[in-house]
């Protein structure tokens, strides 16, 4: 797998999650962080920080970027959303327009 | 619901009462909610019937917007709850019938309220409006039909904020409306069923801003010239004159006079400015001769329903048609040489209404030559699908054919009219069709083959008609219909309808002995306190026990052909069209 194809996201705690490109572009604001001209430094180095996000929370995110590819692709499975995460999750999402 | 994970997280916080519970003590979550997320997140518990009062609560400093209209449980503890969200921007509990003047103590001083929703809440009086007043930042209120008195309308004058006011059906007399001329900002007031009489209407032109009005079903017969007024609602009014006076001519866009009654017809809209007027209904109106409709150049919507429009009227109507989109002739006695005149005339017309009027299949030929039409509602017509031609071969053409010239045809109604299954069969090849309306005793089976061959068809409605349980399950629908309505289809069984609708998940039904709406749907949409759902869910258990028995053979089992003679006699159908249908449904079945 090549570099440049993966993407590293830092939660607030300062984990790091290296997915690939694509998943992380289900996200709009990802994407746009990614693709914007000028050298933004998420652009040059493939890392976004979410100061915000806290780890459980971006852990499942990544895994709702696999399952919508997933998704999208036909195979239609249920995300599940445990009731505990879902007002974080809520906001998160809504942050980052999946 | 989008399926985005804003909309999962949505879905999952409301899966049930326990998931409520598990989230609810976030504190600082639900404090940090965006507005928006916040507002969704009530609609849907709201949906679920997930919301109580005490829930509220954690909303109040999140929400800015919630809709409660006709909720029966709101009552004064959900609006003490409601009082205390210090960024509430609009509240609408309009048809909460606990909503009482006292319950309203409680939302006295609100900071952040906008738009206030109380209609029809008959226990609010005066006393409520009191309580009401005290919030400065309203801009919008709407109290129409609520149990206001005369004596209360006068409090409303310190909301100096006011920019829409509704109160509609309220006892507002010419004084009390003098005491609210000082609503300058006032652009959207509405006084239906109000005791103002032309004494009172100089106190609208204080409204310097006022750009709708609606004054229907009072005793004004002279509106002075309010320069302002782009959409005036005079419904059910005995009009002399409307705008008369000096000033700016106003820039009327929308003119509804429904059920109207013209002094003088001649002089009742010389006053006005209707060169950019684009909507007009004059349906049941007492207008005898439309003379200012030829001044109308900018109609885009014309409603002549249950008027006097007839034959020899119709070239007004032509002579302004370039524009228009929307025409209901409707209830007149417009016929097809009527219809004949507008052909050429209307070329962006797409919705057609001529439904109870004496046309018949010529007129079906004359709308084919309508480049636009949409919609058209043929239904109580005397068109029976064909036309007789003497000394052609055949000796009769199908009327239908011809509307296959329209390219853009989405909706035909033809209710209660004589066509029978033969001259249906154009309807096979309309290939935009997306809505169709037959109700007819004449119809049988062979109609309703027709229909599969439809590739776009959403919506059915299929009624009175003589279709067997062997029409039914030999009808293969389009995968995009979504409604099937055979209500009067008397000889149908449920079993037959059951098994349909197993064939066919996606499919809602409506028949008497059955009401099937699709599962995922009826998930989904909002459950309205005003339908009662108990029946459906009953029938959706029901569908998943019923074994898949031989319901083909029962039915030969079930009537003999005798019987079903029998039933036929004792049913209020016309007789001569259901030979053939049950004849046909014999031969099929055997």
């Amino acid at each position: 797998m090549k570099k440049e194809d993966m993407v590293k996201l830092i939660s607030s705690e300062g984990f790091e999650f290296v997915i690939d490109k694509d998943a992380a572009m289900v996200s709009q604001t990802i994407y746009n962080m990614l693709t914007s001209p000028g050298s933004f430094s998420e652009t040059q180095h493939g890392e976004v920080t979410f100061p915000e996000i806290s780890t459980t929370i971006l852990e499942k995110i990544c895994k709702y970027f696999y399952w919508h590819l997933q998704f999208a692709s036909g195979k239609e499975t249920e995300f599940h959303i445990e009731p505990e995460l879902t007002l974080e999750l809520l906001m998160a999402a809504n942050y980052l327009h999946t | 619901m989008d399926r985005g994970l804003v909309g999962l997280c949505i879905e999952a916080a409301c899966r049930s009462s326990e998931s409520v519970e598990k989230w609810r003590r976030q504190r600082r979550s639900l404090e940090r909610l965006p507005s928006q997320l916040a507002d969704a997140l009530l609609r849907r518990l709201l949906a679920r019937r997930l919301l109580f009062p005490s829930l509220l609560e954690v909303f109040k400093h999140s929400a800015e917007e919630i809709y409660l209209r006709g909720e029966n449980s709101v009552n004064a503890e959900w609006m003490a709850y409601l009082g205390a969200f210090r960024n509430l921007r609009s509240l609408n509990v309009a048809d909460c019938h606990k909503v009482t003047s006292s319950a309203l103590w409680a939302m006295t001083g609100m900071t952040s309220l906008k738009e206030l929703d109380l209609s029809r809440c008959l226990k609010v009086t005066d006393a409520g409006i009191r309580h009401v007043t005290s919030i400065s930042t309203l801009e919008k209120l709407c109290i129409s039909e609520t149990s206001l008195s005369v004596d209360g309308i006068p409090l409303l004058s310190s909301l100096k904020n006011l920019s829409v006011l509704d109160l509609g059906g309220l006892p507002v007399t010419d004084q009390a409306l003098y005491s609210l001329q000082v609503l300058t900002k006032l652009q959207y007031l509405d006084l239906w069923g109000s005791k103002v009489s032309n004494n009172g209407t100089a106190v609208l032109q204080k409204f310097s801003k006022l750009s709708f009005l609606n004054i229907a079903w009072t005793n004004i017969t002279e509106l002075p010239n309010l320069s302002s007024i782009e959409c005036l609602n005079m419904s059910n009014c005995t009009i002399n004159t409307i705008l008369e006076g000096d000033g700016g001519k106003a820039p009327l866009t929308k003119l509804i006079l429904s059920g109207a009654t013209f002094i003088n017809e001649a002089e009742a809209l010389l006053y006005c400015e209707t060169s950019f007027l684009s909507f007009l209904d004059v349906s049941n109106s007492s207008l005898q001769r439309f003379c200012f409709l030829p001044l109308m150049k900018a109609l885009k919507h014309l409603d002549l329903s249950s008027s006097a429009m007839r034959d020899d009227l119709v070239e007004n109507v032509a002579c302004i048609g370039a524009d228009l989109r929307y025409l209901n002739l409707s209830n007149t006695r417009v016929s097809s040489a009527g219809v004949e005149i507008l052909t050429g005339h209307v070329p962006n017309l797409e919705i057609l209404s001529l439904s109870c009027t004496p046309v018949d299949d010529i007129a079906v030929l004359s709308i084919s030559k309508l480049p636009s039409v949409k919609v058209v509602d043929l239904s109580n017509t005397n068109v029976k699908g064909f036309i007789r031609q003497v000394g052609a071969e055949p000796d009769s053409v199908l009327s239908l054919e011809a509307l296959e010239s329209l390219k853009h045809l989405e909706k035909l109604k033809m209710e209660q009219t004589r066509v029978r299954d033969d001259a249906l069969k154009p309807l096979s090849s309309f290939q935009e069709l997306r809505d169709l309306s037959l109700r007819s005793t004449f119809l049988t089976d062979v109609s309703l083959h027709y229909l599969s061959s439809l590739p776009k068809l959403i919506n059915l409605s299929f009624r009175d008609a003589v279709l067997t349980d062997s029409g039914l399950i030999s009808f293969n629908p389009s995968a995009t219909l979504k409604l099937l309505d055979l209500r009067g289809c008397w000889l149908l069984t449920r079993d037959a309808i059951l098994s349909f609708c197993r064939n066919y998940p996606q499919i809602e039904v409506r028949h008497e002995l059955a009401h099937i709406i699709p599962k995922d749907k009826f998930g989904s949409s909002r459950p309205s306190p005003s339908r009662s759902t108990s029946r459906t869910l009953w029938v959706n258990q029901q569908q998943g026990n019923i074994p898949i028995s031989s319901y083909f053979e029962d039915q030969r089992l079930k009537y003999s052909r005798e019987e079903l003679l029998a039933l036929q006699y004792s049913s209020l159908y016309l007789v001569s069209p259901l030979d053939r249908g049950i004849t046909t449904s014999q031969e099929e079945l055997n």
